[in-house]
């Protein structure tokens, strides 16, 4: 059956992080999910939740209320703003009064919240509604038993009281995904390690070298690659890189791709058409299809 | 509008500053009393090692009143908001919830905004995300935008006087 999702992109995915985005357009449609691209979204709130935790529960309330106006539940694929959007309906179910305090905002441009839709990232949205068989049934070029470390991110994981896509201390679906596409997932001390993004605003050297200390870990186990399934992970891992290494003194290499392109890639769909040439980690060391 | 309604100091925002206050109370006197100290938290902190940062001695602080101190403290703006110590806390305590509430009242109370955040958040006011599209280098130098990606344009809010109406209450506080 088709499943019809309302595509939250928030800010980082189609401002800067555009293979992300490819990828998803490219793969989904094809595993029967149809992504509707909504006019007037805003950024989730998660961003300034240091500043004014109001101002993210409105934002995300905002979005919401745009989706429900749509009649359409949500897929945001970075974890932020799944995070974001998932505690505001948390938050607005268990406090009417906020519920209403936050609707008297939301009348300001004709919106409201009433009810709670379904909100999914990319990896509950790939496991537990596309499904692992399905996954399956489309894979066209096996991955050959690629050695690939899963990095899940953060905010998708916890805090679990509230709902998460996966386990928050042993989290396996990318790991089950990655198998389907014929890799060889690999368990890694560091796999629940923070990317360091969220640093970026006030500490970015301090961030960086966070990042930095999670790659060589990888390169020194001799993993191959690292997907990751969140626009701020894959800023730092993949397009800063570089710049990662300089902190810890150690020249990295190692290939990060999306796993929605890594994904795309078994399927059989071009580097071109999943953004490769965006990802500046050496991703041609994967020898996967035409990646140069 | 300006970025000072929604962050600080004018009258207007005197709500914000007291709801803030009562819930850093809240938490001094009701949730900082079911820590141990068994700094499982601090264990498993992010920022521990890099910066410094001991959740448990956070919620220490928090409980003996130093309220003022910590909102002061740039150590409050080290966390990685990984949440790792409220899932793992036996007690429930949440101290990253009560470093955001911390956070918040330094900004709320006219301390400078550290790093990027202002700039982060006049952009979210000018039109609704963080930033607008951005320039990107491919693996062989060229430079490509969204819609040379084959991309559709951006949903970002589509009346932006009316956007703002919405976040202007927020800092009014008049609802």
């Amino acid at each position: 059956m088709k499943k019809k999702y309302a595509l939250f992109p928030g800010c980082l995915m189609p401002t800067e992080q555009y293979a992300y985005e490819l990828s998803i357009r490219e793969t989904l449609p094809l595993l029967d999910v149809e992504l509707v691209d909504v006019e007037g979204f805003s950024c989730c709130g998660e961003p300034m939740k240091s500043v004014n935790q109001l101002l993210t529960v409105y934002l995300s309330a905002r979005n919401l209320a745009i989706a429900e106006k749509h009649h359409l539940d949500v897929f945001a694929p970075c974890a932020m703003c799944h995070l974001a959007l998932s505690e505001c309906q948390h938050i607005l179910e268990e406090n009417p009064a906020m519920k209403e305090r936050i609707n008297g905002m939301l009348a300001a441009e004709g919106l409201n919240y009433t009810v709670k839709r379904q909100v999914v990232h990319t990896v509950d949205l790939l496991y537990d509604q596309v499904g692992i068989e399905k996954i399956k049934e489309h894979v066209k070029k096996p991955l050959n038993g690629l050695k690939i470390a899963a990095h899940y991110g953060c905010h998708i994981l916890r805090p679990s009281e509230i709902g998460r896509p996966d386990d928050s201390e042993n989290p396996q679906k990318i790991e089950a995904i990655l198998k389907a596409l014929g890799a060889e997932p690999v368990d890694y001390p560091q796999k629940l390690d923070c990317c360091g993004a969220p640093l970026l605003a006030n500490l970015p050297e301090s961030a960086l070298t966070k990042t930095g200390q999670k790659l060589q870990a990888i390169q020194e186990q001799g993993i191959q690659g690292m997907v990751d399934v969140c626009p701020w992970c894959h800023k730092m891992f993949d397009s800063r890189q570089t710049k990662a290494g300089e902190t810890v003194a150690a020249k990295l290499d190692v290939p990060v791709l999306y796993l929605t392109q890594l994904l795309g890639l078994a399927m059989g769909i071009s580097g071109e058409k999943l953004g490769l040439e965006l990802n500046l980690s050496p991703v041609e060391k994967l020898q996967l299809g035409d990646v140069k | 509008m300006s970025i000072i309604d929604l962050t600080s100091m004018g009258e207007p925002q005197s709500d914000l500053r007291k709801e803030l206050n009562d819930r850093l109370t809240k938490l001094q006197d009701e949730i900082s009393d079911y820590c141990f100290q068994c700094a499982k938290c601090t264990s498993g902190c992010e920022s521990h090692k890099l910066l410094e940062l001991e959740p448990h001695k956070i919620v220490a602080l928090l409980k003996r009143g130093l309220i003022n101190e910590l909102v002061n403290s740039d150590v409050i703006w080290t966390c990685m908001t990984c949440l790792k110590c409220r899932e793992r806390c036996p007690q429930r305590v949440a101290p990253v919830e009560i470093l955001f509430a911390l956070k918040n009242m330094a900004v709320a109370s006219g301390k400078q905004i550290p790093g990027k955040y202002t700039g982060m958040l006049q952009s979210i006011l000018s039109m609704g995300l963080i930033q607008d599209i951005q320039q990107t280098t491919t693996r062989t130098n060229k430079t490509l935008k969204r819609d040379e990606l084959g991309l559709p344009p951006l949903s970002k809010p589509i009346d932006v006087v009316k956007f703002q109406a919405g976040i202007m209450k927020i800092a009014m506080e008049k609802v």
